[in-house]
């Protein structure tokens, strides 16, 4: 109930939003803008997943020392903590990263960042990064459209910071109103109280800002004008540093679980570190003013002072938390718990029964009849068939007339889910007896199981290939091409029931290789279709293209026939055990029953 | 001739690979006769149907039963030479 008002909830406050305020559907838009970088962003890195980007990461973040050092240059040369930390959310949802890694590089980044405060004191020099968001997008889009994966790969990245640097730019232009109404001078107050304040005022300001360096530059202001006091300054820098993690935040809503715990532990890092910065600021200041003295700094250069302070309190920071890391990563992953993903677990394969020789073959077999069975229904739906079909009495034909609807069932996930996991846990399982003590016919008997478990995959991955154009036919009003994909539906039905009507007439069935004939009958069948092509072209008016992709789906259509007769002769083709090798090795291949076509073929033309 | 005979029973006792040939010839034999059980009953079927689509398909499994024990017989053949090539 929750769920289905709960997007409708927030259309609505939107749009009473945006016909309340243009500022806030500046900032919406700026929100969305900045999301969509953050998933062109990861788009990009995943590409260069496996590859280079993931040789460098992985070689350049595989301790906690070298990852923080990969933080502190990225910051330092990029200028933006945020943005070192956005990329380093998109890195971890592309799986190119560890958490752990991760939080070692954003707690990098909090020191790579001070190196702003430097600069700006040292030589008042601001890189404004936005201005690049415009090209970024134009290389971005035109390296989007090239053909080579890497190029693509680098115009996703391009135009995801492009994208990022807008949508900040539309955020700032959005908070615009709101920034100049901040009168720092108004707030002015000594002691506690006043450090807490404004520290509060830091944060809200950064997060309006969408930019500690803004914020640096606001503070060195007003400190040279004397609007606020030196403490109040030092305030403001911590205040900032938490304000700063808000970008992270914003940049995890569309990422995975492992991006929203880095967002997380950047918060509690950085907040971390500003309360023990609040609480010992006297201290630090008196820590500031002697290192400052040492390194040549006048008493009264209070940016280079303010600078000196924003590394020193990020250093501090960085000293509690390291030993802390690990509990860090266990805390943020307990607060945010990974998605369950549903997968298909093996029934039978129990630990147990791998000792026991007999049981262990019983088992892998039950376990892929088991895996035959959840492919039938993943075919069903792929073809856009009800799942009953396979055992009901109707008709094909009735079937058929019935089922025009697509079934809207992400086959690759159902494939992903329930196929992959139970097929390799049947492999792994065949691979252990089969090291162990299994030898001669049990040895033979378990490699048949895992070879049909291969053809069950290969029919499914067929149905994948021909689901595309089969679901447009369905979708489509152009009858011809219809009807013949429903002849493909047709033939793959018929061999799900034949082999289901094998299963069921177990021992005692008369014939000895029931499902030969079916071979016979896919090859005829898959002949005639790929003959009619010649008369659907010219008598029916069907295009090239069309023609061409029935083509190549007839061939997807008699595959997976192929392999579903394969996976139900060794699966259900009941027989004494003492014949099984004879009686496979009469079984008919695709060669003989072409023999067997072309000799009728001449029969006939004699 | 019936110690040869007898010779050739000792050595197929004795040996595992011809023991496993033996135990391979007599599976196929015993496969090969169910085939032709199998096409007998199928012809008795045939002519006793009138149904044409039940012809057709009595048809192409006497075709595909025809095709198997040709290659069932091929291959006893060739188990039957290997056999006496091993004597």
């Amino acid at each position: 109930m929750l769920r289905k008002t709960f997007l409708p909830a927030i259309f609505l406050l939107l749009a009473y939003g945006f016909t309340v305020s243009a500022d806030f559907k500046t900032i919406t838009a700026g929100v969305a803008i900045f999301l969509f970088g953050m998933l062109s962003l990861e788009e990009g890195f995943k590409t260069f997943s496996a590859g280079t980007l993931e040789r460098i990461l992985k070689a350049s973040t595989n301790n906690v020392a070298k990852s923080m050092t990969f933080g502190v240059i990225a910051t330092s040369i990029m200028q933006s903590s945020s943005l070192v930390s956005v990329i380093t959310i998109s890195f971890l949802s592309a799986g190119l990263l560890e958490l752990a890694s991760g939080i070692g590089i954003i707690f990098g980044a909090n020191l790579g960042t001070t190196t702003g405060a430097w600069l700006v004191a040292g030589f008042g020099l601001k890189v404004n990064l936005s201005a690049y968001a415009m090209p970024m997008l134009v290389f971005g889009i035109i390296l989007v459209f090239q053909s080579a994966k890497s190029l693509k790969g680098a115009g996703y990245v391009l135009a995801g910071l492009g994208f990022l640097f807008l949508g900040i730019h539309y955020m700032k232009e959005g908070f615009d109103s709101f920034g100049q109404t901040i009168d720092l001078a108004q707030y002015t107050m000594s002691g506690y109280a006043g450090v807490v304040i404004f520290a509060g005022i830091g944060a809200a300001a950064t997060v309006v800002m969408q930019s500690s360096h803004a914020m640096l530059i606001l503070i060195l202001a007003a400190l040279a004008t004397q609007q606020i006091s030196y403490e109040n300054a030092l305030a403001l820098a911590i205040g900032s540093n938490v304000g700063t993690t808000v970008t992270a935040i914003i940049g995890s809503l569309g990422a995975s679980t492992d991006g929203k715990r880095l967002a997380v532990a950047h918060l509690v890092f950085n907040v971390v570190t500003g309360v023990l910065a609040i609480a010992g600021i006297y201290q630090l200041m008196v820590a500031v003013e002697w290192i400052s003295a040492r390194l040549g700094i006048a008493a009264d250069n209070y940016t280079l002072q303010l600078a000196v302070f924003h590394s020193l309190f990020n250093l501090i920071g960085i000293v509690v938390m390291l030993p802390l890391l690990r509990p860090l990563v266990r805390f943020v992953e307990k607060l945010i718990a990974a998605e369950e993903v549903e997968i298909e677990r093996p029934i039978y394969l129990s630990g147990a029964s791998i000792e026991i020789r007999d049981a262990a073959v019983e088992a892998v077999k039950k376990e892929s009849i088991r895996l035959y069975d959840l492919a039938a229904e993943v075919i069903t739906d792929g073809l856009s068939i009800q799942r009953d079909a396979l055992e009901s009495e109707d008709k094909l034909k009735h079937v058929l007339k019935k089922s025009t609807d697509v079934i809207d069932e992400d086959i690759d996930d159902l494939y992903e889910r329930k196929l992959k996991a139970l097929f390799a846990a049947i492999v792994e399982y065949v691979i252990q007896s089969r090291g162990g003590y299994a030898k001669g016919r049990m040895k033979e008997e378990l490699n048949s199981f895992r070879q049909a478990g291969q053809h069950v995959i290969e029919a499914v991955k067929g149905v994948k290939h021909l689901r595309k154009n089969l679901t447009r036919s369905l979708q489509s009003d152009d009858l011809v091409v219809r009807k013949e994909y429903d002849r493909l539906r047709k033939l793959i039905l018929k061999v799900l029931r034949d082999i289901e009507g094998v299963r069921t007439a177990g021992v005692g069935s008369r014939s000895v290789l029931p499902l030969d004939r079916l071979k016979l009958e896919i090859e005829e069948k898959t002949r005639q279709f790929s003959e009619g092509l010649d008369t659907l072209i010219r008598k029916e008016g069907i295009d090239v293209y069309t023609a061409t992709s029935l083509m190549n789906d007839i061939s997807y259509c008699k595959e997976t026939c192929w392999d579903l007769v394969e996976a139900g002769s060794v699966l259900f083709s009941e027989s004494d055990p003492d014949d099984r090798d004879a009686i496979r090795s009469i079984a008919l291949d695709e060669h003989e029953i072409d023999a067997m076509i072309a000799d009728d073929g001449e029969r006939v033309a004699r | 001739m019936k110690i040869q005979k007898l010779l050739d029973k000792l050595k197929d006792i004795l040996s595992a690979d011809r023991q496993a040939q033996l135990e391979k010839y007599k599976s196929l034999k015993k496969v090969l006769k169910s085939l032709r059980a199998e096409k007998k009953g199928l012809e008795k079927d045939l002519s006793a149907t009138n149904d044409t689509e039940r012809q057709q398909e009595i048809s192409a499994r006497l075709k595909v039963i025809s095709m198997q024990r040709k290659k069932g017989l091929k291959l006893l053949k060739e188990l039957k030479e290997e056999r006496r090539r091993a004597k």
